[in-house]
């Protein structure tokens, strides 16, 4: 019984992936080659509240208001369309955000976060992209992908497709890593530039929010929200503007850099 | 249905329930340890009494100091069994939950309780614990981070037979740890994460 339970949840999980993958590839054919989509993912919200602070802040009011200031900046500035995960305060599923981004056939993907330590004295900015932890089930059927990738429905037998689409759209990001740091590498970069706390660089972690991402991504964590200095910062519409400018900076110059997807 | 005809179909019709559950426990190791947790195997006494004469053997747990983000080995004792990996992995866990003896930080909330660990033959260790784990995390990357590969590193660092790790909650997978980090598939250790000395 127990058995069956956990097979029939993993069933519903892959019909929903198969579902997702229908649904981006709908969407590219139809997306306007020149406009460009970048997806801004406040972390994130409604009763997920995310790390808090000493004195009451919740991690997902700060990601939402620096996040709809770097909107206002690419859209005075560039020629952008902007696409919000969320632009209140409710749930998003982390699937979801990533879906966001991948029918919308967007370009970049950025999600702002503020970070939670169990050590008070940990402060600073950070970008990460995502680590790949792939297991040797997972590499095995991603090597088997890339050698077949033009005939796939052909070649893999019924049964097999749908377990092979959702690794797929769990490892959706894997092509994109390298994009991915060179990205962070700019931001952090900006980051360090304007503010005047520690560089912490970039790093790689398993986000469960980047994993499917279809596109260049990456997680900004701004600064401490569990360091009490760092928290009255973050609540500082100086700071969070500062913050913002440096973001839409790196953003630019990404994308300079690589004019096309 | 006669009553005694039912009143013998009932018990064989439960013992061929549980024959089947076990088949499958034991059958297939990867996906059913998931969920079944067969009435939570009883592990070592806590704290061994005075004329505990089993063999010990000592580890290194992994906690933080307020200074950095690398993980800082403590050292402890545990009551060894070179035949059992599970016993040893369950011993190692009781102890992280405990708490550092020197003053560093855990990176597991103190509420959090050990339900059972398995080692598969492959090398991955699946280790349940209670909600708490999760529930009272206080989320934010930094602090999951630390949590998971105090866990994972604590484990594969003094265990050979230990590869990966799978981190159950309640015996659920969960999405993510609390928000950011996922956990819903085996993590490697990374031991570049402890402090080098
Ligand atoms: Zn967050």
């Amino acid at each position: 019984m127990a058995v069956w339970a956990c097979r029939s949840r993993r069933k519903s999980g892959t019909a929903c992936a198969v579902l997702l993958i229908a649904a981006i590839l709908a969407a590219v054919p139809s997306a306007p080659a020149a406009l460009r989509n970048i997806v801004i993912d406040p972390g994130h919200g409604g009763l997920d509240v995310g790390a808090k602070g000493k004195f009451g802040s919740h991690e997902k009011d700060v990601t939402l208001a620096v996040s709809l200031k770097l909107k206002t900046l690419i859209e005075k500035t560039m020629s952008c369309r902007v696409i919000m995960t969320r632009d209140k305060d409710f749930d998003v599923s982390l699937e979801n955000r990533a879906a966001v981004a991948n029918n919308n056939n967007a370009q970049l993907f950025i999600s702002i976060h503020a970070n939670g330590s169990v050590r008070n004295k940990a402060h600073g900015a950070e970008t990460f992209f995502m680590n790949v932890n792939a297991s040797d089930e997972e590499t095995r059927k991603l090597a088997y992908l890339e050698n077949t990738s033009g005939e796939l429905d052909k070649r893999i037998p019924d049964e097999a497709q749908d377990e092979v689409k959702m690794i797929l759209w769990d490892m959706a990001q894997t092509a994109y890593v390298r994009q991915s740091q060179r990205l962070a590498e700019m931001i952090q970069e900006e980051i360090n530039a304007a503010l005047k706390i520690e560089n912490r660089g970039i790093k790689q972690a398993g986000f469960k929010v980047l994993q499917g991402v279809a596109c260049p991504a990456v997680l900004v964590e701004i600064a401490f929200i569990s360091n009490a200095e760092e928290e009255r910062k973050l609540n500082d519409e100086y700071f969070q503007n500062h913050v913002a400018e440096a973001l839409h900076r790196g953003l630019v110059r990404y994308l300079k850099l690589f004019p096309q997807k | 249905m006669p009553k005694s005809t039912r009143a013998v179909l009932i018990p064989i019709l439960a013992v061929a329930v549980v024959g089947l559950a076990v088949f499958f426990f034991l059958s297939d190791n990867r996906e059913s340890i998931k969920k079944a947790r067969p009435g939570a195997g009883p592990t070592a006494e806590e704290g061994t009494s005075p004329a505990d004469s089993r063999p010990k053997r000592t580890v290194n747990l992994l906690f933080l100091r307020d200074e950095s983000d690398a993980l800082i080995p403590e050292a402890r004792e545990i009551v060894a069994d070179p035949s059992s990996p599970a016993f040893e992995a369950r011993e190692i866990l009781g102890e992280l939950l405990k708490g550092s003896q020197s003053g560093l930080l855990s990176t597991v909330p103190p509420e959090t309780k050990l339900i059972q660990v398995y080692i598969t033959k492959d090398g991955t260790a699946y280790v349940d614990f209670s909600r708490e784990f999760a529930d009272r995390h206080p989320s934010g990357s930094n602090a999951e981070i630390a949590t998971i590969y105090a866990v994972v590193d604590s484990l594969a660092y003094n265990l050979k037979s230990v590869k990966k790790v799978c981190l159950l909650v309640d015996g659920e997978e969960r999405e993510t740890l609390a928000g950011h980090i996922a956990i819903n598939h085996p993590i490697l250790p990374d031991f570049s994460m402890i402090a080098a000395d």
